[in-house]
């Protein structure tokens, strides 16, 4: 095996505004946004109500019942939109090419409702009496495992944990796999799942939109003051191009290159130039020989944190001489919330949109300007705009960035 | 009270082996017959153990492979 150009062949998505691509890409759009008042769980005594919620998903119509009471709800995002990834690729897993295929998702939230379940458990009934059924999702790589056994896939399983950009570190893992050659395919996604310990956690931690302000998700907007949580999965399939082109199967776009950088500050606080995130940037500009004038769209990692999307804007003006004139740049988490682990993996199915459809979806809620934000948003309304590269940016408080580049295949 | 007992512990092997009532045969040995695995075994063990309060020795658990061996030792321990 010796494939090292690497390709995006599937796409699967469960996502708070639309199920499967097709249907994801026209919520984009229509900019029509997942945001709405949460129904899991009682918001009655929050200030917050709202989160990029996952409603009329009926997992039996993609799972089927038998076997459907084993999986957590984040398993079942996970497992749904890996099997719409696998029959949009049209790849066929067998006994013969099971070692060659791996699966690699990101995740850091998805098993904190199973966990604060069974320790609920523990103390309503004892410790001798809880239920064996849950304890197996409490472990972090539980949804990725499903996905594994579901579909016997025996290459490799890993789940990367590290917060907002592990679903583009585990495109930077499985790519790294494909091209050491130890596997053809792997099943990439990313996941989340709302939970009440999430929403209060990060309620407590005054994190949420709508404790300093309106309740709203409106990434680079002057009046932007917190995050909305999100939920949901992404798949993609990546392969190598010579198994793909092999197989024949129908090639999205390529994954030109990824880096990322370590960049900790204080707890919970974002490096205040974005040092990290530049590095990233900067970093799979020069390992993709693209030229900053040649990115026709960002997909930005912008989530309607002051402090957020104040340092992306200045990181992206350094990179971007004038950006004004070419680069336009979108935020997705502004119909979707931030779902963390997921996050990236929607915003690269957004890309692969915008590569395929020739669509670049706006920054919905956009009404006020910034000072601290003057870059080329796409606002409000729908940019028709066929997009050759598109750079995926993902960072959070916690030290980590990393940056995708996405390119049409020739 | 036993067939009480009977009732809700078919119940509980139905819904964790997915396998209807009305043809889960009591006899039908978990391993052999009904095919399930280890893991679901020792759900249906702890899920017996959770709703009677009753800790099922270490020793005992390798026996209980069919309903109607959890109904025995149910009877036999519940009165």
């Amino acid at each position: 095996m010796d494939d090292k150009k690497i390709v995006i062949t599937g796409i699967g998505v469960v996502a708070p505004n639309g199920i499967g691509k097709e249907k994801f890409w026209d919520a984009l759009k229509n900019g029509s946004s997942g945001i709405k008042p949460i129904s899991r769980f009682d918001t009655s005594e929050f200030k917050c109500k709202l989160a990029g919620e996952v409603s009329d998903f009926k997992p039996a119509d993609y799972l089927g019942e038998k076997g459907l009471r084993e999986l957590d709800r984040s398993s079942r995002f996970l497992c749904a939109a890996a099997k719409l990834a696998i029959e949009d690729a049209g790849l066929s897993i067998t006994e013969e090419n099971t070692d060659s295929i791996g699966v690699c998702t990101g995740t850091t939230l998805s098993s904190l409702w199973n966990i604060a379940e069974y320790d609920r458990e523990v103390i309503k009934d004892g410790p001798l009496f809880t239920d064996a059924g849950v304890f197996s999702g409490t472990v972090a790589n539980a949804a990725s495992s499903r996905v594994s056994i579901l579909f016997n896939i025996q290459g490799f399983n890993a789940t990367i944990s590290t917060g907002y950009t592990s679903s583009i570190e585990a495109i930077r893992y499985a790519a790294n796999f494909i091209q050491s050659g130890r596997v053809h395919a792997v099943l990439v996604g990313g996941v989340e799942s709302i939970s009440p310990a999430s929403f209060t956690g990060f309620y407590r931690l005054g994190f949420l939109a709508g404790l300093k302000g309106e309740e709203v998700s409106c990434p680079f907007d002057r009046r932007r003051n917190g995050i909305i949580l999100g939920e949901g999965s992404g798949v993609i399939v990546l392969e190598g191009e010579a198994h793909a082109k092999g197989r024949k199967a129908h090639i999205y776009a390529e994954v030109k290159g990824a880096a990322s950088a370590f960049d900790a500050y204080k707890l919970g606080k974002y490096q205040p130039q974005g040092k990290g995130l530049h590095q990233s940037i900067r970093s799979v500009l020069s390992r993709s020989r693209i030229r900053p004038e040649q990115i026709d769209c960002v997909q930005a990692s912008a989530n309607s944190v002051k402090e957020h999307d104040r340092i992306e804007t200045a990181v992206l003006r350094e990179v971007f001489a004038k950006p004004a004139d070419g680069v336009a740049i979108t935020a997705v988490k502004s119909m979707l919330g931030e779902s963390f682990s997921a996050a990236g993996l929607f915003q690269v199915i957004s890309s692969l949109g915008s590569i395929q459809e020739g669509f670049i979806p706006a920054v919905v809620n956009y009404t006020e300007k910034d000072p601290d934000c003057d870059l080329h948003y796409v606002t409000n309304t729908l940019h028709s705009r066929k997009a050759s590269n598109v750079l995926i940016s993902s960072f959070g408080p916690g030290g980590n960035n990393a940056a995708l580049l996405l390119s049409k295949y020739q | 009270m036993a067939n009480k007992i009977e009732d809700e512990l078919k119940k509980i092997v139905s819904t964790i082996t997915e396998i209807p009532l009305d043809t889960l045969k009591p006899d039908a040995d978990f391993f052999d017959d009904l095919k399930i695995d280890s893991m679901k075994a020792i759900e249906i063990v702890a899920a017996f153990e959770k709703k009677y309060k009753i800790v099922i020795p270490e020793e005992e658990i390798p026996k209980m492979r069919s309903l109607s061996k959890i109904i025995a030792f149910a009877k036999d321990k519940i009165k």
